[in-house]
């Protein structure tokens, strides 16, 4: 069977026609051009991977500098298909590929597409904490500084009340990997947080709402569990790379900068997810009974805040979803069974100290 | 001159590329997949199948390109250029970690000039990477520039810009192209690049000018300017004498249609359906450009000799300067 085609020598750009002809070793060109006749052998060993052929198929042959044939023939490739099966300029994992149809093509990219979201919505995550967790403690505690006196230079601080307050947690029986350091500043905000590294700020506004002393170990407890299980530091290395991989998939590196920058409001308004948050409720709860405190007290919080009058900016509650659902759990955790507790004259003396005016 | 070229004599020689989106995007995806799979190992083999789909793709006369380019020479050249930028940064790393001043100083002047120095490289190695590469009917291109005019004309360049504070850019910006593409043989054709950098810097004061008043609908036009700058600049010599040259017709309009169709295709897809975009770019403007002029597809003769080395092309690929 022959085939009419191209034949280029490697040496011209002149396309000169030529006879191909499959033969059980190669292929047998027959050229002719103006005076110029001749035949070459190709040995199959030596022509190159041809993939990507539509209508035309080429193929090149040789050292430098290559020959090449370009046949504008469906046949040919279906007649090389036929003839050289197996043979290696022929194998393409891609054409393979190609030749799959849309449903094949369609199955690829939409299994390429589940990889991506699902590593997206639970291999970021992954990764992230895992960051977070191997975060060294002593530069937590020198980030969670800088973050906290930055924070701090907008607010006034009370000062007699900050004393109290430490006081107050001093007194409270934690199991800490970190020495706390709070403060009280004054705002009506009802708003509370923690600040990687044992830090806590606490508005005015939430203390005033409170009438028992065991509604502060409540939310001390809360806090403090952000900060024992790196919370802040989870949901920050969290939202950073997510933006991280935002700003490689779309080259701005300068992003990334300003967030690192910036990232003391960022804290301020850190959303942490819905399980750490809860979390942080069964922890607080932890702190209440390992001081016999009345575990009442976290419920008593809970209301209150959700009481609160409408006009009020409840930001502790805005950024904490599902008030009504974490009663509910924590309702559940304190169960039938009556605790143990009992008064503790210690804190109770420093919370009237905090509730001076 | 172009005068004396006389309209009957013009005859004209198309581009085109027959590409299709789908099969690019499989092409595409299953080289994602194995550069995932792979750790990003496969990335060099990945680029290559890229490459030689688009060359093969495109063609002049009715002919396709051919990119003879393997993975296995992108990759050395890929750990090469790994390489130095690891030793950059280790020597910025080591000026940052000393905390003396002093050091620190010095150790970031040498990553900056290191940076510097290894553009003209990168582009230099380009060139000669993709021209040797590139074949059409067996007549490969090549680059004849030397590395130390490149370092001259880059270095004088950069300086000459930041010292008027950036209006030398568009001088610059020709005598870079010039160097380029005016060393560059396909067989016994040469290229010219006959742009001015007059007429650059004033399609750049334009384009600022009226993308600002137009709230930048302009810019699509702006774009349109630049792309006919620096392709209908290009002057295609032929052995004998003759000569063509290149014409791009693409339309700002069509520019417009194209971006923001490309925008939508991104965003809808997640970024899979980034292959699509490149296949409607190059469709549109290979489908858009002709030599103009003499061009005797028949009378190129090879005037190549065989290649070596990979190095550079990923050192740009990293850098990521768009120059082609």
């Amino acid at each position: 069977m022959t085939f009419e085609g191209k034949y280029y020598n490697g040496q011209s750009s002149k396309g000169m026609p030529a006879q191909i002809a499959l033969l059980a070793d190669g292929l047998r060109i027959d050229y002719c051009a103006d005076e110029v006749t001749g035949s070459v052998h190709w040995e199959l060993a030596g022509i190159h991977r041809s993939e990507f052929n539509d209508a035309t198929t080429l193929l090149r042959y040789g050292k430098f500098p290559q020959q090449s044939i370009s046949v504008v023939d469906k046949r040919f490739k279906e007649a090389l298909q036929q003839q050289y099966r197996g043979a290696a300029f022929l194998k393409s994992g891609y054409n393979n590929v190609l030749s799959l149809g849309l449903s094949g093509i369609a199955f690829i990219a939409l299994s390429l597409l589940g990889l991506l979201v699902s590593f997206l919505i639970w291999g970021v995550p992954a990764l992230a904490d895992r960051v977070a967790m191997h975060f060294p403690q002593s530069y937590e505690r020198t980030l969670g500084k800088q973050l906290y006196t930055k924070m701090l230079q907008g607010y006034q601080v009370d000062e007699e009340k900050t004393a109290a307050l430490n006081a107050y947690l001093s007194e409270l029986e934690t199991d800490l990997d970190y020495p706390i350091t709070a403060a009280v500043v004054k705002s009506d905000e009802v708003n509370a947080f923690a600040i990687p590294g044992g830090y806590v700020v606490v508005y005015e506004g939430i203390l005033d709402n409170m009438e028992q002393h065991e509604e502060l170990a409540a939310l001390m407890g809360h806090e403090l569990a952000h900060i024992q299980n790196r919370h802040s530091l989870r949901a920050m290395t969290r939202s950073l790379s997510y933006y991280m991989l935002a700003s490689v998939l779309f080259g701005d590196v300068s992003g990334v900068a300003a967030v690192l920058v910036d990232n003391a409001s960022a804290l301020r308004n850190l959303e942490y997810s819905r399980s750490l948050e809860l979390e942080a409720d069964r922890e607080g709860m932890e702190l209440l009974r390992r001081n016999e405190l009345n575990p009442q007290g976290v419920i008593l919080l809970m209301e209150r805040l959700q009481m609160g009058s409408e006009s009020e900016m409840l930001a502790f509650l805005s950024t904490h979803p599902n008030t009504g659902e974490r009663m509910k759990v924590l309702n559940e955790l304190i169960g039938e069974e009556k605790q143990p507790y009992k008064k503790n004259q210690e804190l109770e003396r420093h919370w009237e100290r905090l509730r001076e005016d | 001159m172009t005068t004396t070229l006389l309209e009957k004599e013009k005859q004209i020689t198309h581009f085109s590329f027959t590409g299709r989106g789908s099969e690019y995007f499989v092409i595409e995806i299953v080289n994602l997949l194995l550069t995932v799979l792979t750790l990003g190992l496969y990335y060099p083999w990945a680029k290559a199948k890229s490459l030689q789909y688009l060359y093969r793709k495109t063609e002049l006369a009715g002919t396709p390109f051919v990119f003879h380019g393997t993975g296995k020479e992108m990759f050395i050249g890929f750990i090469k250029g790994l390489g130095v930028f690891i030793a950059l940064y280790a020597i910025l790393m080591y000026g940052v970690l000393s905390e003396d001043v002093t050091t620190l100083l010095i150790t970031y002047g040498v990553f900056i000039l290191g940076f510097v120095a290894l553009v003209p490289m990168a582009l230099h190695g380009m060139m000669r990477y993709r021209t040797s590469r590139t074949s059409w009917r067996g007549i490969h291109l090549g680059y004849r520039g030397e590395l130390s005019d490149m370092y001259s004309t880059y270095l004088i360049g950069f300086f000459l810009t930041i010292l008027t504070f950036g209006i030398y850019g568009s001088w610059f910006v020709v005598k870079l192209r010039k160097q380029m593409i005016d060393n560059v043989r396909f067989g016994n054709v040469s290229l010219r690049y006959v742009g001015d950098g007059g007429d650059l810097f004033l399609i750049h004061v334009k384009g600022y000018l009226f993308s600002i008043f137009t709230l930048g609908i302009y810019l699509f036009w702006y774009t349109k300017n630049l792309l006919h700058f620096y392709v209908n600049n290009i002057v295609v010599l032929q052995a004998d004498g003759t000569y063509s040259r290149l014409q791009c017709q693409v339309s700002g309009w069509e520019v417009l249609k194209l971006t923001v169709g490309n925008i939508l295709i991104v965003v809808f897809t997640l970024g899979l359906g980034i292959p699509l975009t490149t296949t409607r770019t190059m469709s549109l403007i290979m489908n858009n450009t002709v030599m103009s002029g003499h061009f005797d597809a028949d009378a190129l003769v090879q005037t190549e000799e065989a290649y070596d080395s990979a190095t550079y092309e990923s050192m740009t690929d990293m850098m990521d300067i768009g120059v082609i």
